[in-house]
């Protein structure tokens, strides 16, 4: 019956040492928008310590070095939405995806680490993420390892990060062109019902978000604009293919039915406007 | 206002007392149980308390219209109902302590919506009609026997159904509306205290002699031995109204023999009071040319496991559906409906929203079919100056006419109808009514006391406006005091648009009142007296008898305004409402057709205000109820499975936001001199019937509130666009 620890690590050292020590009874925190909700409304019980990440300097940072973008996990949605660096290093479209989330007040204090480790589904920037093929660094007092979007997230709310990790940042390589089309079915302020992103670089990338437990990319039907001009036919056969094979789910922003019409719609729209 | 921006301002939730507590509520998991055990594994620490319904058994259960609410319940009506509550020294140390509860139930049959309680073989939420015959049940109860309606509502004007045979063209067709949270930014809080056998509870509440009435029933007290303070409101819209959380707040309180303080988080509003759903069956008939004959409707409204004031929504929501319009022949069938859901209650709008929604549209379907212009379809039934309403009423100062015109102005109507929707509607004000209110006069101020509820309407503002012009003196010497039922004279209640329209009739009196106190205290008469801008009072023509107010001893004014009326429960026949609000709209929207996306690209409300009493707060309610209005259109519905809300949260509920509204055109139309008229909630119920008729007129009519574009998509494929 007693209260739950707050431990405010100062390095990351401190951090991942009481990580390896209280394993799944301490939950790391950071903006609190995802864990404040599941604690407020008594989804999960309160663990038995947080650790509160704000005060570590290693977790922040957001910088391009050559090709690559990268993002301390305690970066805000605003930081990065609002970086100089990330919109004329050729990272728009991220920062784009980043300012489409909820409101300003929730992309002030959600963290870019706490968007993939949550592995909400309903979420924008992961596919964004998973389409620009970034790269997620997890630490553990054991040493560092580095997983693809897909690796990471498992399901809903699951992912592959082990009890003793943290997700410290993200590793972004540029893309040559890229967009994130958001689908509401309601307010501006709603989470997607769909998320498209489409990058392209050697080849196409078109990665769906929202529509199920995690981002959905079909690498056969991006393969179909190797080498290939993005005409309006290939676009539509290309959305076709992602509608037909969507894994979708039904909840109160869209049916399963719903979700394959509109991701049709927003594939063919998201390759007309990189085409 | 200003406090409300800084923070200065304080709340219920802000009241503290030495030595409280703080509580949480522990709900029902069960839909439909009989709870059989409920303990706390380690016993209840010292300080702390934990009730039960075994520690209620001498509390009756109560209501504002029906007494079918324990304060805690034994059988438990629905997912959320309060089936124990504990208070602990900590806030934190309560919500563990309500948590850690364990408890044990055995299942009942539930009749979780509208569908499965009005089934053949439904489960009975309550026995209608035993708790229809409880001491203090209002006498206008009409419960079917058996069933889950405690209360059918009837309307019969002219011939009623027999009257379609008059009737050359007849349309038909079924609405619904789902359930809706008021979603105030604050929460419900109150802090309850027993001293000396008298119970005394701050709340923020819109209906504190209400609620004083319903506690001394619960807890077997002389009303003389409830108080009731009520401080300001963060938003309200019908949430905060009779008695919502103050029983388990003075149960506990008792208990613990300490004040107790209880304040909901987010997630429990959705289980304390929302907006009936409903379903709604509408036949209108017409001649050829466009003259409605005969309008049937039947309505049921899921009341939830409470009744609540249910059976007045049912009621309002029987004229309501009539429309603003002259019929020969009505009949109409209202019934309030128990589910084992939370129970729904007063929302702004008050059934004007679901009735509006399925008439309005019903009201299209005839102008289609009759090719007729849905605005001249309108006008040329309209209810004018001295038309009898359905309800065999004279109608007095009623402008929809104008209200239509100029929304049809306003959006262009003239110029291209597509896309485009109108709503006509009449909404009314509690009925029978009665206002008090008192100005004191002490240490050279000037106070009102008067219980209408500061919800960010104004009363602070505006009432203390209608004394000092009532009086001829200058707004500035008059503050509104907090209400305080053993001080504040009784008013029915701060709901449906009344309070600025009684106030005025009250503080009038209690102005007079208060210049014969004076005229006897300087020996005048009270027409020769007059209120210096110094904050004096002289003599008129005599400057020498002027005397500082400051200088005069304590002396007060006393007014009431009482309205009758009301309607006969079997007939509906009578006088629904003492004044009118009344109102038009106008929805131009555009459609995404690959997704069925509605955005609303032109929205005009005009509401029809009478005299204006502050100009800006009244513009301000205006624009909030069109926002809200837009809410009700496009987002808000709480969704449920199996009984459970399953979006309890400001994420999954959405409420417009600044980016959904639109550039909006909400006129008041004022007629210097008139009557003062409700306007807070006038132009809400108006967004949604319009933007059905402007979806309606692009072929895609939508049946189901809100608007989801899934449905719209759905329409876009069976009109084969």
């Amino acid at each position: 019956m007693s209260g739950t620890v707050w431990h405010r690590p100062a390095s990351l050292a401190d951090a991942l040492a009481l990580k390896a020590e209280l394993g799944d009874d301490a939950l790391a925190i950071a903006g609190g928008t995802y864990l404040g909700v599941l604690l407020s409304t008594g989804l999960i019980d309160p663990p038995e310590a947080l650790i509160a990440l704000g005060g570590i300097a290693e977790l922040r940072g957001l910088e391009v070095d050559g090709d690559v973008l990268r993002i301390g996990a305690l970066e805000t949605h605003r930081a990065v939405e609002r970086s100089v660096a990330v919109r004329q290093g050729g990272f728009e479209a991220l920062a784009d995806t980043f300012a489409l989330v909820a409101n300003v007040r929730i992309r002030s204090v959600a963290t870019v680490g706490g968007v993939l480790a949550d592995a909400d589904y309903a979420s924008d920037p992961p596919a964004m993420l998973c389409a620009l093929g970034a790269v997620v660094v997890l630490a553990s007092s054991r040493g560092e390892r580095r997983l693809s979007i897909e690796q990471l997230i498992l399901g809903h709310y699951e992912t592959a990060i082990e009890h003793d990790e943290l997700l410290v940042r993200v590793e972004i390589p540029r893309p040559e062109r890229a967009a994130y089309l958001k689908f509401r079915s309601r307010g501006s302020e709603d989470r997607p019902c769909v998320g498209v992103a489409v990058v392209r670089r050697a080849g196409l990338r078109v990665v769906i978000g929202a529509a199920s437990d995690r981002p959905q990319v079909f690498p056969e039907l991006c393969a179909l604009a190797d080498g290939r001009e993005l005409t309006p036919e290939l676009c539509d056969e290309i959305a076709g293919g992602y509608a037909e094979r969507l894994e979708a789910l039904d909840d109160l922003r869209g049916s399963a039915g719903y979700r394959r019409r509109v991701t049709r719609t927003l594939v063919r729209r998201g390759l007309e406007a990189i085409a | 206002m200003n406090e409300r921006v800084t923070g200065a301002i304080r709340y219920s939730q802000d009241v503290e007392r030495p030595n409280m507590l703080h509580a949480k509520i522990v709900r029902s998991l069960a839909a439909h149980a009989q709870i059989t055990r409920i303990e706390l594994p380690g016993g209840i620490p010292e300080g702390c308390v934990l009730i039960t319904a075994a520690d209620v058994a001498d509390c009756r259960p109560y209501g504002c219209l029906v007494p079918d609410t324990p304060v805690l319940a034994e059988t438990a009506r629905y997912v959320g109902d309060p089936i124990a509550a504990v208070a602990a020294p900590d806030p934190r140390l309560a919500e563990r302590l309500a948590r850690a509860v364990a408890v044990e139930w055995s299942d009942l049959p539930a009749a979780t919506d509208l569908e499965a309680a009005l089934a053949a073989d439904a489960p009975v939420v309550h026995d209608v009609c035993e708790v229809a015959s409880r001491r203090g049940a209002w006498s206008g109860m009409r419960p079917i026997d058996g069933t889950n309606v405690s209360h059918r509502s009837r309307l019969i004007h002219g011939r009623g159904e027999a009257g379609f045979d008059e009737a050359d063209v007849v349309v038909e067709g079924e609405w619904t509306t789902a359930s809706a949270q008021h979603a105030p930014m604050e929460p419900h809080a109150c802090l309850a205290e027993w001293a000396g056998g008298r119970l005394t509870v701050w709340t923020g509440t819109q209906t504190p002699f209400n609620l004083r009435r319903e506690l001394a029933t619960a807890f077997g007290l002389a009303e003389a031995d409830v108080r009731v303070i009520a401080p300001p409101m963060g938003g309200s819209f019908g949430a905060k109204t009779f008695t919502r959380i103050e029983a388990i707040a003075a149960a506990l309180a008792r208990a613990a023999q300490r004040p107790v303080k209880l304040v909901l988080a987010r997630d429990e509003l959705f289980l304390t009071l929302n907006r009936h759903p409903t379903r709604s069956r509408v036949r209108l008939g017409a001649t050829r040319d466009g003259r409605f004959v005969a309008r049937r409707v039947w309505s049921w409204w899921d009341t939830g496991a409470y009744a609540d004031t249910g059976p007045n929504v049912a009621a309002k929501g029987a004229w309501a559906a009539v429309g603003p319009y002259r019929f020969d022949h009505v009949e109409i069938d209202a019934d309030c409906v128990y589910t084992n859901r939370p129970s729904n209650g007063a929302f702004r709008g008050y059934a004007a929203t679901q009735a509006a929604w399925a008439s309005e549209q019903c009201v299209d379907m005839l102008a289609e079919r009759l090719a007729i212009d849905p605005l001249e379809l309108r006008l040329q039934n309209v209810l004018r100056d001295g038309d009898r309403f359905a309800t065999g009423e004279l109608m007095h100062d009623f402008h929809v006419a104008e209200c239509l015109e100029a929304v049809a102005r306003e959006i262009e109507w003239d110029r291209s109808r597509a896309g485009v929707g109108l709503c006509a509607l009449m909404k009314g004000m509690q009925t029978p009514s009665r206002a008090g209110a008192r100005i004191e006069l002490a240490d050279g101020r000037l106070t009102v006391h008067a219980a209408t509820a500061e919800i960010g309407q104004g009363p602070t503002t505006v009432l203390p406006k209608l004394a000092a012009e009532a009086l001829g003196a200058d707004p500035r010497l008059v503050t509104l005091a907090e209400i305080d039922t053993d001080v504040t004279p009784f008013d029915t209640r701060t709901t449906s648009s009344r309070s600025t329209h009684m106030m005025a009739g009250a503080l009038g009196e209690a102005a007079e009142a208060l210049r014969r106190a004076l005229a006897d205290e300087l020996e005048a008469a009270p027409g020769d007296l007059r209120f210096t801008a110094d904050g004096g009072i002289e003599i008129v023509g005599t400057p020498a008898s002027r005397r500082p107010l400051a200088s005069l001893p304590a002396l007060s004014g006393e007014g009431e305004h009482v309205i009758e009326g009301g309607l006969d429960p079997d007939s509906g026949q009578g006088i629904a409402s003492a004044h009118w609000h009344q109102g038009a709209g106008a929805v131009r929207v555009a459609v995404d057709r690959e997704t069925g996306v509605v955005e609303i690209v032109g929205l005009a409300a005009a509401v029809y205000a009478g005299r204006v009493v502050d100009a800006s707060r009244a513009a301000l309610q205006n624009d909030g109820s069109v926002v809200m209005g837009i809410g009700s259109a496009l987002y808000e519905s709480i969704e449920f499975s199996d009984g459970q809300v399953t979006n309890a949260n400001m994420g999954d509920y959405q409420v417009p936001a600044f980016r959904d509204v639109p550039a909006f055109a909400a006129t008041l139309h004022e007629l210097p001199g008139a009557e003062i008229h409700g306007l807070g909630e006038t132009a809400l119920p108006l967004v949604p019937a319009a933007t059905g008729n402007a979806l309606r007129a692009l072929g895609l009519a939508q049946s189901h509130l809100p608007i989801h574009p899934e449905r719209v998509l759905d329409a876009l494929d069976r009109s084969g666009a």
